[in-house]
């Protein structure tokens, strides 16, 4: 491994990549307000996008870059789509919590 | 002369072959698509329609008889179906004679329904039926191949039972309906096994290569014989499968006629005539058809005469006739029994609208008890059933004389005394219930006003139901009636035939005998011992000893004094087996309806509510009890999803960290 190419040992952006994934998760599974947990999906994108560039800068392959800005644009589509839900949610019920939209409750 | 039968007809294309055989059914469609349009048009309508097949089929007689290098007949392909399976047309001698028939006979029983079924509510939808009879029949006769008869076969029956069913509104009808229907259905079966053994042993449906390969059927050819046969006995009411003829008079008089006396009934002749190659060479086969055909001969007279019912001693005098038929194809006299055919078509079609015009003017009585002294009123219905009545029992010179004498000779000819001497028998037997219905409907005093319990009628609330939809003529004055003479007139033209027809068959080299020359194969003979001439004159006694009783009994004056006296101890003193029929509808209950009675309740009662319905059940309960399941999985809590998705991801990360390797 070229520590001169990654001055920060890889399994030091692994291991905060991992971090950052699983506060997202914990975000996602644990907080009832919307909003809160589509910046908790954020939180996921991006800690995937830190691996992209992580392990892009040790193989030299310039792939990663290129999915990195994917996921961006994707989590771009995704945080449209999420807060349209949002909002019309809140138009219809005037609060905002995951928990009271239960409508495809068997 | 050869007999290499195996090419059926000179093949070409003859338009008029088509046209006969359509024009029918488009009357048929006509009819009963336009009927509310057509209105009283739909009765000349139809009767124009099975006036022109007549005149094509007379038309054709040239080309029906041609005989070219061993074809016989007029052949047009409908082209191959599949392989084997080549349909067509084939109207030779046989067909010709039946076509005639249909279409003549037919036309002139429509011109009489345009009078008789006048006012009926149904009135095309009569037509319509009627016309499609006519084409079924044709069907069955001008088929070429064993596959178009059992279609015709099948579809004349289901004309059968639409117009025994015609007055739907009468529960008697639509039993006496299903009943014809059903038994028709048995001699279908019949056939079509004998069918299948036939393709299985020939390869081929067509007549030609069955005819020409009759050795190849071996022994099955006694079976397919039988198979034929049952279809021939149900069809044509012959003991056991004849209970449904007497019931199948619930239908308008005119479909007695046509159907239950003049065509259809006579199929089962036609199919054994047909097939003569086959019951040729099978004597075990021809020996049962002849002593069925004699058996229903005797049968039906004796029942013939123990009924009061007017159409019902017709009905059995036709069983009775067609009894005779079947024995003179069986014992292999075909141009005997096909004759018996030809004039028994006449005489009795004449028979049937003779007793027409009795019903139509008495509203619907049929009952001969509640009749007497008609000659007076009705002058030419008297001497209409006269001459009919006459040609039937066969006095020299009319008709039957000629074909019954035929057939009666032909079995002592072809070796069958005894049948000889039942043919014998039963035409005594014939004479007398035939002059008995004469002189008990025309002579002495009109019984009509007596109290019915005076002459022994039992149940008179049944006798004589007024019909839901009765022909009443002059009730309503606004609807034009048909004129009188267009029931007549067909009865006066049916006269010719049936008092002349039978000397086609006088001679040695009578034109009947020139006509089927090349269509059948003279059966051997044997040395008889008794000329023909004294075979008719040992008949002619028989029948003068039947007419002499019936006089005696029913129109010498004592008799005709107290005539209320004495057909109320007849009545009251019938024997219980004649009223009963000799018991066959009862036999036929116990072994074949009350078990399939029985069948239908335990499938009625547990079979289906229990074993089809229990499964339906089952599988909605089962259905019902998984969705119960996995509805519980569905909470609809957003986290409780999320918190699934990660736990299959986990579950993903965990088989390749450990169970892969990393």
């Amino acid at each position: 491994m070229n520590s001169a190419l990654l001055p920060v040992s890889l399994m030091s952006y692994v291991g905060l990549s991992a971090v950052i994934f699983f506060i997202g998760v914990g975000g996602v599974l644990l907080r009832r307000n919307p909003l809160i947990i589509l910046m908790s999906i954020e939180l996921m994108w991006n800690s995937a996008n830190l691996l992209f560039l992580a392990f892009a800068r040790v193989w030299l392959n310039n792939a990663g870059h290129i999915f990195a800005f994917l996921v961006i644009t994707v989590a771009a589509a995704e945080a449209a789509i999420g807060l349209a839900i949002v909002v019309v949610v809140f138009r219809r019920t005037h609060h905002v919590d995951v928990d009271d939209v239960r409508l495809l409750k068997g | 002369m050869p007999f290499a039968h195996h090419v059926m007809g000179v093949e070409g294309a003859y338009p008029l072959l088509y046209a006969v055989w359509l024009l029918p059914f488009a009357g048929a469609v006509a009819c009963w698509a336009f009927g509310p349009q057509l209105r009283r048009l739909a009765g000349p309508l139809a009767s124009a329609v099975i006036g022109a097949a007549f005149a094509g089929t007379l038309l054709m007689w040239g080309f029906a008889t041609q005989s070219v290098g061993g074809a016989l007949g007029a052949h047009v392909s409908l082209g191959a179906w599949t392989r084997g399976f080549d349909f067509g047309l084939l109207m030779d001698p046989l067909a010709l004679i039946w076509c005639i028939i249909i279409t003549g006979v037919g036309f002139l029983i429509h011109v009489y329904s345009i009078g008789y079924m006048d006012g009926d509510r149904a009135y095309a939808r009569f037509f319509a039926y009627m016309n499609f009879f006519v084409f079924a029949m044709l069907t069955l006769v001008l088929s070429d191949n064993v596959v178009g008869l059992l279609v015709g076969w099948g579809l004349v029956g289901l004309a059968s039972y639409l117009l025994i069913g015609f007055w739907f509104e009468r529960p008697s009808a639509v039993a006496a309906a299903r009943k014809a229907f059903v038994i028709n259905v048995v001699g279908d079966v019949g056939m079509m096994f004998a069918i299948f053994a036939i393709y299985a042993h020939v390869g081929s449906i067509g007549y030609g290569d069955i005819f020409a390969n009759v050795p190849a059927l071996g022994g099955a050819l006694f079976l397919i014989c039988v198979g034929l046969f049952i279809g021939a006995a149900a069809k044509s009411a012959q003991v056991p499968l004849h209970t449904w003829l007497p019931d199948a008079m619930e239908g308008p008089t005119p479909v007695s006629a046509l159907i239950h006396a003049a065509t259809m009934v006579t199929a089962g002749v036609y199919l054994v005539a047909r097939f003569w190659p086959l019951f040729s060479s099978s004597p075990d086969a021809q020996e049962l058809v002849a002593t069925i055909g004699g058996i229903t001969a005797l049968l039906g007279a004796i029942l013939g005469t123990a009924q009061w019912d007017i159409k019902r001693i017709l009905a059995y005098s036709t069983m009775s006739q067609i009894g005779y038929m079947i024995m003179g194809v069986g014992v292999g006299a075909y141009e005997g029994g096909v004759s018996h055919f030809f004039t028994h078509a006449f005489f009795k079609a004449q028979l049937f609208l003779g007793s027409g015009l009795i019903i139509h003017a008495l509203h619907n009585e049929q009952d001969i008890r509640r009749m007497g002294g008609l000659r007076a009123r009705m002058p030419f219905a008297f001497w209409a059933m006269t001459l009919g009545v006459l040609a039937i029992c066969g006095i020299p010179g009319f008709s039957a004389f000629f074909s019954k004498d035929a057939i009666i000779y032909g079995a002592l000819r072809h070796g069958h005394p005894w049948l000889f001497w039942t043919g014998i028998v039963t035409a005594g037997i014939t004479a007398y219930y035939m002059f008995r219905m004469l002189f008990v409907t025309f002579l002495g005093e009109y019984r009509g006003d007596v109290d019915p319990s005076d002459l022994g009628i039992r149940h008179p609330e049944l006798a004589g139901t007024p019909l839901p939809a009765a022909p009443s003529h002059g009730e309503s004055a606004e609807e034009p009636h048909a004129p009188a003479w267009i029931m007549e007139a067909p009865v006066a033209i049916l006269m010719v035939p049936s008092v002349f027809a039978g000397w086609l068959l006088f001679g040695e080299r009578s034109p009947w005998h020139a006509f089927f020359a090349q269509q059948f194969r003279p059966e051997a003979t044997v040395a008889t011992g008794i000329p023909e001439l004294a075979a008719s004159a040992i008949v002619l006694v028989m029948v003068l000893a039947g007419i002499g009783i019936a006089y005696y009994r029913y129109a010498s004056k004592p008799a005709l004094e107290n005539a209320t006296g004495r057909l109320q101890q007849e009545s009251v003193h019938m024997p219980a087996a004649l009223s009963a029929a000799f018991y066959f509808d009862t036999a036929l209950d116990i072994l074949f309806v009350k078990p399939a009675q029985g069948l239908g309740t335990v499938f009625g009662r547990w079979v289906d509510p229990k074993v089809i319905d229990g499964a339906v059940r089952e599988i909605v309960l089962s259905c019902r009890w998984l969705g119960h399941l996995f509805r519980s999985f569905e909470t609809g809590l957003v986290r409780a999803y999320a918190l699934i998705v990660v736990f299959g991801a986990a579950c993903f990360l965990a088989y390749y960290a450990f169970a892969r390797g990393l």
